[in-house]
């Protein structure tokens, strides 16, 4: 338990995707901090398991409740967020289509948001965002990325829906701060990785053409492992005096996309070819330009605001997340590596 | 004449119409409209377009379209398009055309009183093989009426973030409708199959849950749908749709008195069934290089249009909405009969009453 939380023990916190990857552990992280009384919102198509086996490891899993509906449902929204003094938001839009990524994070965010300032007791909305928001397009190589570097103005030329729900998500919380006061702290979590995740992130590479291109060459990674990450996302719903602060979350350990690359192949080998960033921006320009020329024929989904974002290479910075909510790394990253490759064995 | 259009419905669907008006060029969006205005905006700001609208009415009222596209969820499509019709506005409306065969009887009516256009949004009629199939029918490479036609439209149930909402709520619109999951796929693959029959079809329909459905937890949801039917002249056809047969191909077989055609609608491809013999064992030799060169010319075809840009995979959108806009400008018939467009609601309608109640 933190020694300084806006809330109690007994207060209700409300998460959302909760059976998912990152949100399963934060709620392990909130149960073994003794928070006896979780709301856990899920779809009723949702998988439980993993859930359901982390509530079954703490006595006070038996009191955390399992709400199921579709946050796209205002009236399941209200019967999410009644009397809840802290939501924890991670449930997310990862739809291909724009609309379908605005849907399940904009919208979804705007009708919880409402439920929670119309019923709920609000001490905090924690959004969870992500580094997608960030546009590095005028920024030098390796150059450091920070919570006040500019945001992606223009998602669609990106490609990225998902990019373009949670630049939207993020700018719905900012809008029902100034008007409706919503006290809310943002999260960016980089590059989040550990078990129940097999998929590489898109930083080191690409499948699309039916084998791993690895894109990231040197460039370090923003890695945080999961239980990491869920502890941002602790504190930041606990801590007190962060309203309206957003932090990046990265871990003090991380590796540059070579390094992860290869240790991912040692676990589990698989054929990859490496392309130096000039070539990759040189396809992206190219590709774009077809894409443009051919009124979308291929779809522009390499492109130049996609390949500065994810395979230019940046430095990150955790300074803000130790200085202004304590956090600390807690899980090494030679364990965190071995929990996320044990599961390729 | 540059036509002024607008969407209501700013879903999945609707920035592909964007998209399609777009390459088209000459006209202009008006407004965009949408019963929740953040989906209205998030549209309107992707592409520059700053008249959006919660309410229909007010958006008819206040900016006046020629032709209005309902991209709504199917139980607005008949409310929604007798709005626009009488403001005086033609309209294009996403698949299923509505909900029941009655209301499109009615729609169509009242746009034919008020001397306006309406059509259903069958794009797949009007992909580029497509295109040239009904180019050999016209010349009568058939030889005559079909005498059979066989339409198969897969679905592939393996990413399951299509039907997991759908199964985890029994009041999304998709379970709402009389012919759920079937109700919503179907009408692509009906459709192909309406141009070729009379209408006075009779209809036998059984339909089942996969084993994949079932282990999503799949309710009382059906997902594999089998149907024979056969018109007042004696046309057979077959429909047939599953989430299960792999490779899920999506064609049309279209058997005539002297050749038939096969339009592989998932390659682009098309293949012309020549009713030809060969003596002895040329028999095993002849047809298969024969059609080992068709299948390399379409691969060349598709090179072809790929290389000139025209083998977008939206391609059958763009030439369907280009061609009705077209017949609103020069006031010629629409692309698609209305004939076809009912009698693909009714055999919808057949196929639900059938699988309701199979019994009867
Ligand atoms: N993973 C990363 O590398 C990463 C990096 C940066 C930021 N993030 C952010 O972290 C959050 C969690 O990500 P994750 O990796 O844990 O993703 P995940 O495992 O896919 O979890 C997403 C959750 O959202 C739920 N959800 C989606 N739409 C919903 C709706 N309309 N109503 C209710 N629930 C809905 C999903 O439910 P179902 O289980 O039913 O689908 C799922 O539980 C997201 O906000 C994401 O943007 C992730």
């Amino acid at each position: 338990m933190l020694m300084d939380s806006i809330v109690s023990p007994t207060d209700r916190i409300l998460v959302t995707g909760s059976n998912g990857f990152i949100g399963t552990r934060v709620v392990e992280n909130l149960l073994a901090r003794g928070f006896l009384n979780l709301r856990l919102f899920v779809r009723p198509s949702s998988k439980l398991d993993k859930l359901k086996q982390i509530l079954g490891r703490y006595s006070a899993g038996k009191n955390a409740q399992i709400v199921a509906g579709d946050l796209l449902s205002r009236e399941d929204c209200q019967a999410a967020a009644r009397d809840v003094s802290v939501v924890i938001h991670l449930a997310a839009g990862f739809e291909k289509s724009f609309a379908g990524a605005f849907m399940n994070s904009a919208l979804a965010t705007r009708n919880l948001i409402e439920a929670f300032l119309e019923l709920g007791q609000p001490k905090r909305f924690v959004n969870v965002s992500s580094f997608a928001v960030y546009s590095n397009l005028k920024m030098e190589r390796h150059a450091l990325l920070d919570e006040t570097c500019p945001l992606e103005d223009a998602p669609q030329e990106r490609h990225d829906a998902y990019g373009f729900g949670k630049v939207q998500q993020e700018k719905i919380v900012r809008d029902y701060a100034q008007k409706r006061n919503l006290p809310f702290v943002i999260l960016r979590p980089g590059a989040v990785y550990g078990p129940g995740k097999p998929d590489l992130s898109g930083r080191v590479g690409i499948n699309t053409f039916g084998f791993f291109i690895h894109l990231g060459g040197g460039n370090e990674l923003p890695l945080t492992f999961v239980d990491n990450c869920a502890e941002a996302i602790a504190l930041a719903a606990l801590k007190p005096g962060m309203d309206g602060e957003i932090f990046n979350v990265v871990d003090d350990e991380t590796m540059t996309s070579r390094e992860f690359l290869t240790a991912r192949k040692a676990a589990k080998p698989f054929f990859s070819i490496w392309i130096p960033y000039p070539l990759a921006k040189l396809g992206s320009v190219l590709w774009e330009n077809y894409s443009k020329k051919s009124g979308g024929q291929l779809p522009p989904v390499f492109n130049r605001r996609r390949c500065a974002a994810e395979w230019q290479g940046n430095r990150y910075s955790n300074q803000k997340l130790h200085d202004r909510l304590g956090w600390k790394q807690k899980v090494p990253l030679a364990d965190a590596m071995k929990l996320f490759l044990a599961q390729y064995q | 004449m540059t036509l002024r259009l607008a969407i209501i419905g700013c879903g999945k669907i609707a920035d592909q119409h964007l998209l399609a008006f777009r390459r088209i060029g000459g006209g202009e969006v008006v407004a965009l409209c949408d019963r929740e205005l953040l989906m209205a905006n998030q549209l309107g700001d992707r592409f520059g377009i700053t008249a959006c609208f919660a309410d229909a009415a007010e958006m008819l009222r206040t900016t006046k379209p020629d032709v209005v596209h309902i991209t709504t969820p199917p139980q607005g499509h008949f409310t929604l398009a007798k709005l626009c019709l009488e403001a005086g506005a033609h309209v294009y409306l996403e698949k299923p055309f509505t909900v029941t065969a009655a209301e499109a009887e009615e729609l169509i009516s009242l746009a034919e009183n008020k001397k306006l256009k309406i059509t259903a949004g069958h794009n797949y009629q009007f992909t580029l093989e497509m295109l040239e199939m009904r180019r050999l029918v016209a010349q009568d490479f058939l030889g005559g009426k079909a005498v059979h036609v066989e339409s198969h439209w897969p679905y592939d149930l393996s990413d399951a973030s299509y039907v997991g909402p759908i199964l985890g709520s029994k009041t999304h619109w998709v379970r709402q409708l009389p012919g759920q999951l079937f109700h919503n796929l179907i009408s692509h693959g009906i459709a192909k199959l309406a141009e070729f029959l009379g209408d006075e079809v009779k209809i036998t329909a059984h339909a089942h849950q996969s084993p994949r459905l079932h282990s999503l937890n799949g309710q009382e949801v059906q997902d594999e749908l089998r149907v024979l039917l056969r018109d007042e002249n004696g046309t057979t056809a077959t429909f047939c749709f599953s989430t299960q047969i792999k490779p899920g191909q999506n064609f049309l077989r279209i058997c005539g008195p002297k050749n038939s055609l096969f339009v592989d609608n998932s390659s682009g491809t098309l293949l012309r069934l020549e009713n030809k013999s060969y003596k002895s064992y040329l028999t095993f030799f002849v047809p298969p290089l024969k059609l080992a060169r068709q299948h390399f010319h379409n691969a060349r075809i598709n090179v072809f249009n790929f290389l000139n840009g025209k083998l977008h995979q939206d391609s059958g959108m763009k030439e369907l909405i280009e061609q009705f806009h077209r017949s609103i400008k020069t006031q010629g018939a629409p692309p698609i009969p209305y004939r076809e467009i009912i009698l693909t609601a009714r055999i919808m309608d057949e196929i639900f009453a059938q699988i309701k109640n199979p019994a009867k």
